[in-house]
């Protein structure tokens, strides 16, 4: 197990580097003048050198990076250039909405597909396990922002039990979690969708295996053989996926906080995209990569912690 | 194989894909009215035999911007999924036929192309470019390299062990010619499965881009764009946000669908689970 | 105790046990016996209440006086582990492989006997022990893989006695163990009914591990009880032309180790549940075949030796 861990985390930072020059090399060496970019076409070159001075660069390209990524450990990701404030102060400011926001969706997507995918599997080619298919596959084809647009219109234009976007923030926490109700259900129902069908045929695997009958065969009830026996068993594909959903929900986070007009890190990426702040889309979208690398480690070491029967092979 | 015998979820993909792919090819000949031919007067006009889905508050016709909307977004993905299916494979059977190091790299920068959600990849590219259609091509295409890559060499690894292969390396092929006469051949239902099933999230992540403002620019229309149009009009006229989602769905689902269906019929094992 | 009149399991209208009579009383040994496909895990699945949702159980089964043919999974579930229990053949197989044994074993004291759970622990300990598990404590937090064969044999054998059932079934219990391995099992099987008075159906197709295990038996092809009597008898002087080939294909020691005589064999092979023939199941392989036999079903007849055998050889009182 020691060694396992050692082996993941070395290849953890190696990825995270990797992932690092990627988000560098195409912000600062692809064929484009950030300059220019910042300050339109029109500008004129004394401006953009002046520009280019101010932000380092006209620095080498390797002194660039490095300086980079040693100010970013420290917690330094430069200067916004159009909110005037630190990169760090923004991302602080708005990660807890971000986060609430993708957990909160993560604990929905996981109860609905577990249990969708698990009564399906258990009504086997019956009329439940085909609703729930087909159900699951509507819910792939169908885009979360309509789907938000969707539930806005049903429950705050129709119904006007919900608001229809915005975020009052955690100081009023029951009018917070209602703004975060319409939000959640649009991220988690898209995603559940998706992690129903693997956990339907992950367990559909399971079911026939001997020791399902053991379990069976010890009187205990068709929902205790399910939930007990055989879902920790088919738990290995569905968390595969649950880390790549992770990912998939984190950025889409950045689309759904536009939907709703939630201030959060989504929303600050894309408003910095419009005003140009090279700086800060640099440093979001690396916060973003190190989410997306972060949840596929935690699912390898997940493995272990789920079958026993790894810890002696991984050694 | 006769029709009846074809898994349902084929025969109704192929019908979606047939419908919106026809409709795609129409729109380049023939739309009702000027998808972009504005008529203020004309905004907001119910559905009426003269404009089936009604206008746009600037008295767009819906349909015809819905039609060439279906043509922007299957270019997308087209060109999109064929450049990014080409390279990925190109790399998997590269991975396959050199083995050792070149596998591993191969496989090392495919879990790093993972890292990058299409969603990220291309707002990354706007920022360093400004946002365009282009880059929406180059932010799909390049996360399908690495699916692709892993797909096909998967596939191919499997073909390498047969016995004409093994004739073939005795009759002093090399590995490139044994490549593209016997692997690739062998491999293309795999990659043509995986290059229907992308084509459906190619669509999705096109319409999420042009919904972000990342994708065409107008005039050019795009679904995803009047979606985000319809989103500030919903009180005013809510049948704007539901046709173009419609159109997405239908797509998606189509695509998805055929992709399933092929896969069905190609791995019979895995049919039956399904 | 448990009582089977008339019971079948079918496929459609295909049987896979055909009209099958059978009383279990507590402390009964019963040995099935029969080739592989006759019929001797669906009848023991049918008592479990457990026969896949594809096939039909008709007839009348009675537990208890109580009739469970038509029962709802609910029922079933409520006698299961308590009036009767069930151990397999594929020991790793029937273990869940990521619970702790331990765990394992002390579930069904834990949800039917509403134990706490250290008082599941020391059950759980006096099981282990019971079944000569050796260092039970130690062995409390380990996992299926980790042990022996025979080791999961017994902590299958000590989950199904968790809750004192009435009867134990066991479908070939010995068949994936060693030679000697598999003996021990068999003698704890036989220790445990008697010291339980618990009523043992002892599934296999290995006639020694039966005639060591076993008071009566039944001999089973194609669905059919085709023989039935004390374990003694029925194996001394089979009476069914089935039984004799199944006795004769048996290796014996003394043959096998002096003289490389071929093993004499059963012709042909249990035909597929829908091309059984519709008279006499044997029918076709039967070296002593009458013209009546493919048609016409026989009578269970019982002969002066005190066994039962539905064969058209004996219908006039002994053997023609």
């Amino acid at each position: 197990m020691g060694y396992f861990l050692f082996r993941r985390t070395v290849g953890l930072f190696l990825t995270l580097f990797a992932v690092s020059i990627v988000v560098f090399a195409s912000m600062n060496v692809l064929p484009g003048d950030p300059a220019i970019t910042i300050l339109g076409i029109e500008s004129t070159e004394d401006a953009r050198a002046v520009l280019r001075e101010q932000l380092g660069l006209d620095e080498p390209v390797l002194g660039q990076y490095f300086a980079w990524i040693f100010n970013a450990l420290q917690g330094d990701f430069g200067v916004s250039y159009s909110y005037g404030v630190p990169v760090s102060e923004l991302i602080g400011e708005r990660i807890p909405m971000t986060l609430s926001l993708a957990f909160s969706g993560m604990a929905l997507t996981t109860t609905l597909a577990l249990f969708l995918g698990i009564s399906a599997a258990s009504y086997h080619k019956k009329p439940g396990d085909w609703g729930v298919m087909l159900l699951s596959q509507l819910g792939i084809a169908i885009p979360a922002f309509w789907l938000s647009m969707l539930l806005v219109l049903l429950f705050a234009v129709k119904l006007r039990w919900l608001p229809p976007g915005g975020f009052p923030g955690w100081d009023e926490p029951l009018s917070a979690m209602r703004s975060l109700i319409l939000p959640t259900v649009a991220l988690a129902l898209v995603q559940s969708a998706v992690l129903a069908r693997v956990t339907r045929s992950s367990a559909l695997e399971v079911i026939r295996l001997d020791f399902v009958r053991t379990a069976r065969a010890s009187g205990f009830s068709k929902s205790r053989v399910l939930w007990r026996h055989v879902l920790p068993n088919a738990l290995i594909p569905i968390v595969t996926i649950v880390g790549l959903q992770f990912a998939a929900l984190v950025s889409g986070t950045i689309v759904i906080e536009n939907v709703f007009y939630l201030p959060g890190l989504g929303r600050l990426i894309f408003q910095s995209i419009s005003n140009r702040d090279l700086f800060t889309v640099q440093a979001l979208v690396m916060m973003f990569a190190i989410i997306v690398v972060l949840a596929n480690f935690l699912v390898d070491i997940a493995y272990v912690l789920i079958d026993p029967r790894l810890k002696g092979r991984s050694n | 194989m006769t029709l009846r015998q074809l898994p349902a979820n084929l025969i109704i993909g192929a019908i979606l894909v047939i419908l919106v792919l026809g409709v795609a090819l129409l729109s380049t000949i023939w739309t009702p009215y000027d998808h972009a031919a504005l008529s203020i007067s004309n905004k907001f006009q119910g559905p009426s035999f003269a404009h089936l889905l009604g206008t746009d508050q600037l008295g767009r016709d819906v349909v015809s911007q819905l039609m060439v909307a279906a043509g922007n977004s299957m270019v997308v993905a087209v060109t999109a999924v064929f450049i990014g299916g080409t390279i990925g494979t190109m790399l998997g059977l590269l991975a396959s036929a050199k083995g050792g190091w070149v596998e591993d790299l191969v496989m090392r920068l495919s879990d790093l192309g993972f890292a990058f959600p299409a969603l990220l990849f291309a707002i990354m590219l706007a920022a360093a470019f400004g946002p365009s259609l282009p880059n929406v091509v180059i932010a799909i295409a390049f996360i399908n390299i690495p699916v692709f890559a892993r797909v096909s060499r998967a596939s191919a690894n499997q073909i390498w062990t047969r016995e004409y292969v093994f004739a073939a390396r005795a009759a002093g092929l090399g590995k490139i010619a044994i490549s593209r006469d016997h692997i690739l051949p062998n491999i293309a239902a795999p990659v043509i499965v995986q290059a229907t099933i992308e084509f459906a999230l190619a669509i999705l992540i096109e319409a999420a881009l042009s919904y972000l403002g990342l994708g065409a620019q107008p005039p050019s229309p795009s679904w995803g764009r009047m979606l985000s149009e319809a989103q500030t009009l919903m009180y005013l006229a809510p049948q704007l946000a539901v046709y173009p989602g419609l159109a997405i769905v239908t797509a998606v689902l189509g695509f998805g669908l055929l992709g399933d269906g092929l896969r069905d019929i190609s791995d019979p094992r895995l049919a039956r689970e399904r | 105790m448990i009582e089977l009149k008339n019971m079948s399991v079918n496929l459609g209208i295909f049987s896979a046990v055909r009209g099958v009579d059978l009383v279990i009383k507590p402390g009964d040994r019963i040995g099935v016996v029969g080739e592989s496909g006759c019929g001797k895990s669906m009848l023991a699945l049918s008592i479990m209440g457990m026969v896949p949702d594809a096939l039909s159980t008709v007839g009348s089964l009675i537990v208890d006086g109580q009739e469970l043919i038509d029962a709802p999974e609910s029922t079933w579930t409520a006698h299961r582990a308590r009036t009767m229990s069930m151990i397999f053949q594929e020991p790793m197989a029937a273990l869940n492989p990521l619970r702790r044994i331990g765990d394992i074993v002390a579930e069904p004291l834990l949800v039917h006997d509403g134990l706490g759970k250290s008082a599941a622990r020391a059950r759980v300990i006096d099981l282990f022990t019971e079944v000569g598990i050796p260092q039970p404590e130690l062995r409390l937090r380990q996992y299926p893989h980790e042990l022996s064969g025979g080791q999961r044999q017994r902590v299958l054998i000590a989950l199904a006695l968790a809750c004192n059932p009435r009867l134990l079934i066991a479908d070939e219990p010995t068949t994936a163990l060693d030679a000697n391995v598999a003996l021990r099992i068999t003698d704890l099987l036989v220790e445990l009914a008697q010291e339980r008075n618990m009523a043992l159906l002892f599934i296999s197709h290995d006639l020694g591990a039966v005639s060591r295990a076993t008071r009566d038996i039944l001999v089973m092809y194609g669905g059919d009880i085709v023989e039935r009597g004390t374990t003694q008898q029925v194996l001394q002087e089979p009476a069914h032309p089935y039984t004799q080939g199944l006795i004769a294909a048996r290796p014996q020691i003394s043959q096998t180790a002096t003289r490389r005589k071929r093993l004499p064999t059963i012709a042909g092979s249990v035909p597929a549940l829908i091309n059984l023939p519709k008279g006499c199941r044997f029918s076709g392989r039967c070296p002593r075949e009458l013209a009546k036999c493919a048609s016409t079903r026989p009578r269970a007849v019982t002969t002066d030796q005190g066994s039962t055998v539905m064969c058209h050889l004996f219908e006039g009182g002994t053997a023609q």
